[in-house]
């Protein structure tokens, strides 16, 4: 009698330790948490676990993720875009700031409706962006079209615009500004455009990342160049 | 123990075997793309004539460049300056030394008080525009750019920002080696060469700053054409040194940017040429051609010594726009290689006339008022350092059986007036001086009564002579009387 | 009694004087011309406008950043101007030992050199506007082709430190406007639509790839080195640098309307 009840008691004793408490909340935690070589062996290399740097050996350091102290506090930083206070007229005849754009990962790029050229392809690149996202975190995602040319491009034919491309949905923007704004918010990406001809504007085509701070986190510059690194660079950052 | 020393011999065997075939293997293997590189090394960057060392048998590594853009003011030649716009502050730019396989990490610093933006086109890179696109880079900003040397050989780098032509010929151009795996076989003495065009707004030897000339360079019309960015970078003080016995390597680039350049030792052949900088080697040349935009490693053992003259065998070039430079060799002489004059004796020719200096289209106004005793110096320095310098030197001590020295000369000395009328005139046929003999041509020198007086009061008031003061009207009568 | 109305006269002067601290303008009639880097109908017209007569200087910056501390350097933006935005002061609000109040003011951004403009209830030039003013001469509006013209401006590349001199150094040109070449370089509203990638051998080369539009990116005249280098300054530049050797100045629109210009 007495022997079973030891041993029940051993068993259960063994059964609690073994059942994995302390392993589950750690690894938990560990999802969370992000893990960076302290000297930057790999440059931006980053570790979803522990361990040590392949190249100095050194101990993996934990960083926390730039997106997640942002979006706790209201501050915005030095560095973002929603510093502009300029308002702009969306597709859907709404005046927004671009701060009301917080919260969500921001891909931006600047167009015009009457472009034949390489606009067409900058949208054909923006979508293919898009193909690549899980469907699940689309959410998180901003789309977000600036008219170079506010005079033509109204929010009623960017409407047209946007149904005509099939980009209506929640996730695609469009944005007509004022000719200053414009030119403003171009400085801010590095965009460089003229007016070539009243229908006819030169660009640089440049697609830019911004987390959910409003902060610059990447370009990509050309037309159908390999995605790789944008679509990589927004699925850290969603 | 039978058994042991034939289980050695089979070790041995088997070791041999392996370790050998294990480096066919290696080699065979892939391209220098694949060479990885290790740790990290910041470059050692030398101003000319200088090179950093040899990389030896080190591995590929990450090779940190910083390379600073300065736009300021320096001396062409006596009396006349100019603004370079430089890499690393030199003309031409800093030496960088690779090898084959590094990953470098090039940072380029465009200084803040430059007033143009300007980027870097290294033809060692593999990639768009060598660099070029991802370097530009306007004053008081830096970029960095990274790239994996993939050809051993000795490349050019210079600006590419719009207009081109300007800025190379500016002086913004300089050298990038890459050495092969193990480095280039050693030699006792390396030095850095390049040569380049300059086109200015005034003359050859107008003096002051001088401007660019955007029309002369389109022309190809150079006004001076020098070895590292000014006339008298290798000359005298500067001259670059070596002892009988040793071998010589030349890093030789031309940056241009219109000119090729013949490129020769006189006195010396090359043993070795790397063809226009690649692997292929030739041997026993003179000559060598030096694409505008290209370069050349010449290697040769100097047996003897004496002053080797650089030139560029264009030779209008060398003793009239400044490509000329010097190699001083110093040691025990080999009578056997070369002896100098053995014998000398009497001969009549017939011709040996005198030739004639082009004569200048202006005359020059000796101005009324005496000058002073040192303004006279300082002008008779300036004309002896463009019209006597070449051939008698900046002492005054000639070239050893080529041309007399004009310092402690008894010739000299003994009669002003035969020195005026030599400079009018010119000479030809043998003379003595300080006890040796000299037979060659002295060409009649078109300048001013003026300046043959300013010129010789300045040369008797140097080095040992008997400090006559030629006055304009000495001149004037020896001109005129006689 | 006397004095006293002697001194209210002075007083009357002096404060004139003063109220009219808002820098000199000069009025610029329009006209068309055809510019280095232009559009595809090549002529661009330009209408009638004012434009300040000197580059903003470190004394007029001085009051704007006392009326304007957003703009002092240790609370600007870093999305608005780089590190270097007045790194020469000696602090907020002193300048640097070297500098003197009339020289231009250099080391500010785009967005600072517009807000300020902005203030002014004036704005930057267009690149367009610029060129035109500045292809003057002391005598003709139009002195491009001149030769001493085009050397004039190339041996200003060439002298170091320029930036240094006070407003007013260079020469007055056929409009009454000073210092356009000479002093400094100078910021445009519209600076980021010169499309060189700063690759310039491929330049010459529609890029489509990188630049959307095909027409009129290539240079007009070739031989124009000296419009050359600014459009090649203005095609490095981004709108939160700043650099030792480039200031602005403000221009404003003419209200046909109002007469009292």
């Amino acid at each position: 009698m007495k022997s079973f009840k030891n041993i029940l008691l051993l068993f259960l004793f063994v059964l609690i330790h073994v059942s994995c408490n302390n392993s589950s909340s750690k690894k938990a935690i560990d999802d969370l948490v992000i893990y960076q070589c302290p000297m930057k062996c790999e440059v931006d290399k980053t570790y979803n676990h522990t361990g040590s740097c392949p190249i100095c050996k050194m101990d993996l350091k934990s960083i926390a993720k730039p997106s997640d102290k942002i979006v706790d506090s209201d501050e915005i930083s030095d560095e973002s875009i929603f510093n502009l206070t300029t308002t702009w007229n969306t597709e859907e005849k709404e005046t927004i700031v671009l701060e009301d754009l917080k919260g969500k990962t921001l891909v931006i790029v600047m167009i015009y409706t009457t472009c034949k050229a390489a606009c067409p392809r900058l949208v054909a690149d923006m979508r293919n962006i898009e193909a690549k996202i899980p469907k699940d975190k689309l959410n998180n995602l901003q789309f977000v079209l600036v008219s170079i040319d506010p005079d033509t491009d109204t929010s009623k034919r960017l409407k047209a615009f946007a149904i005509e491309n099939e980009m209506d949905g929640e996730q695609w923007t469009f944005l007509q500004g004022t000719e200053a704004s414009v030119r403003e918010f171009a400085n801010v990406l590095a965009v460089k455009y003229k007016e070539i001809s009243p229908m006819d504007f030169s660009h640089s085509n440049i697609i830019s990342v911004f987390n959910s701070g409003g902060e610059l986190m990447h370009q990509q510059e050309g037309l159908g160049v390999d995605n790789k690194e944008t679509v990589s660079k927004i699925l850290e950052l969603i | 123990m039978k058994q042991l020393n034939y289980a050695i011999y089979m070790m041995m065997v088997i070791t041999l075997f392996t370790t050998s075939c294990k480096d066919n293997i290696q080699d065979a293997s892939g391209s220098t793309a694949d060479i990885s590189a290790s740790r990290e090394m910041v470059a050692e960057l030398t101003s000319p004539p200088n090179v950093p060392r040899s990389v030896g048998r080190r591995k590929a590594k990450k090779l940190i460049v910083n390379m600073e853009i300065l736009e300021e003011e320096g001396t062409m030649t006596d009396g006349t300056t100019y603004n370079y716009w430089t890499f690393g502050g030199s003309v031409p730019g800093s030496f960088i030394r690779t090898r084959v396989g590094d990953e470098v990490e090039f940072t380029l610093s465009n200084h803040p008080d430059n007033k143009l933006p300007h980027n870097i086109d290294l033809h060692a890179v593999t990639g768009p525009g060598g660099g070029a696109t991802s370097s530009f880079v306007a004053p008081g900003h830096e970029k960095k750019f990274n790239f994996k040397t993939l050809n051993p050989g000795l490349y050019v780098y210079h600006c590419a920002t719009a207009p081109v032509g300007m800025h190379i010929a500016n002086g913004m151009y300089g050298l990038i080696l890459v050495e092969p795996e193990g480095g280039l076989p050693q030699v006792d003495k390396e030095y850095y060469i390049m040569q380049g065009d300059f086109y200015t707004k005034g003359e050859n030897g107008d003096p002051g700053l001088q401007a660019f000339d955007m029309r002369k360079a389109v022309d190809e019309d150079a006004d001076y054409v020098v070895f590292n960015g000014s006339v008298g970078a290798l000359t005298g003080d500067n001259a670059i040194t070596a002892n009988v016995g040793e071998t010589v390597r030349l890093y030789v680039g031309n940056g241009g940017p219109n000119l090729v350049s013949s490129f020769h030792v006189i006195g010396e052949i090359f043993d070795k040429v790397h063809v226009e900088g690649g692997s292929t080697i030739n041997e026993n040349v003179q000559t060598t051609l030096i694409p505008a935009g290209g370069a050349s490693i010449v290697e040769f053992r100097v047996d003897v010594p004496g002053t080797f003259i650089i030139v560029d065998h264009s030779i209008f070039r060398a003793f009239n726009k400044g490509a000329l430079g010097m190699l001083k060799v110093s040691g025990e002489e080999n009578k056997d290689i070369y002896s100098g004059v053995v014998q000398e004796g009497i001969y009549h020719p017939e011709g040996g006339g005198i030739q004639e200096m082009p004569e200048d289209d202006k005359p020059v106004e000796a101005p009324k008022e005496a000058k002073t005793l040192a303004e006279k110096m300082e002008s008779g320095k300036q004309i002896y350092m463009n019209t006597c310098f070449a051939c008698h030197q900046a002492e005054g001590q000639g070239i050893p059986n080529a041309f007399p020295p004009l310092a402690k000369s008894d010739y000299l000395n003994a009669d002003v007036n035969r020195a005026i009328s030599i400079i009018l005139k010119g000479k030809t046929g043998e003379i003595t001086v300080n006890g040796a003999k000299y037979n060659s041509v002295m060409t009649r020198q078109a300048i001013s009564n003026s300046d043959i007086a300013d010129v010789l009061t300045y040369v008797y008031n140097s080095w040992g002579n008997n400090k006559t003061n030629v006055t304009t009207s000495q001149v004037d009568q020896v001109k005129s009387g006689h | 009694m006397k004095s006293i109305l002697r001194l209210t006269i002075c007083l009357l002067f002096f404060w004139i004087t003063n109220a009219n601290c808002q820098s000199k303008m000069a009025t610029i009639k329009g006209g068309s011309y055809i510019p280095l880097y232009g559009r595809d109908s090549l002529q661009v017209t330009i209408a009638d406008f004012q434009m300040d007569v000197f580059p903003v200087t470190n004394k007029e910056y001085l009051k704007f950043v006392n009326d304007y501390p957003k703009w002092k350097r240790s609370q600007v933006k870093k999305l608005f101007a780089e590190g270097n935005y007045l790194i020469d002061w000696k602090s907020d609000i002193e300048l640097g030992d070297s500098q003197s109040l009339q020289a231009p003011i250099t080391n500010v951004s785009w967005f600072a050199a517009n807000d300020y403009c902005k203030c002014q209830n004036k704005r930057l030039a267009t690149i367009d506007e610029w060129e035109y003013v500045a292809m003057a001469n002391k005598e003709l509006p139009d002195a491009r082709k001149l030769e001493n013209y085009n050397a004039y401006i190339l041996s200003w590349y060439e002298k170091p430190k320029t930036f240094n001199n006070d407003i007013g150094s260079t020469f007055k040109n056929y409009w009454n406007v000073y210092d356009l070449h000479g002093l400094v370089w100078e910021w445009t509203s519209d600076f980021n639509s010169v499309l060189i990638s700063g690759e310039s051998r491929k330049d010459v080369d529609n890029d489509s790839n990188l630049f959307c539009g095909s027409a009129a990116i290539g240079a007009t005249d070739l031989m124009n080195y000296a419009a050359f280098m600014r459009y090649a300054i203005r095609g490095s530049l981004k709108a939160k640098y700043t650099m030792r050797n480039l200031g602005f100045r403000c221009v404003k629109d003419i209200i046909k309307k109002n007469e009292e210009f």
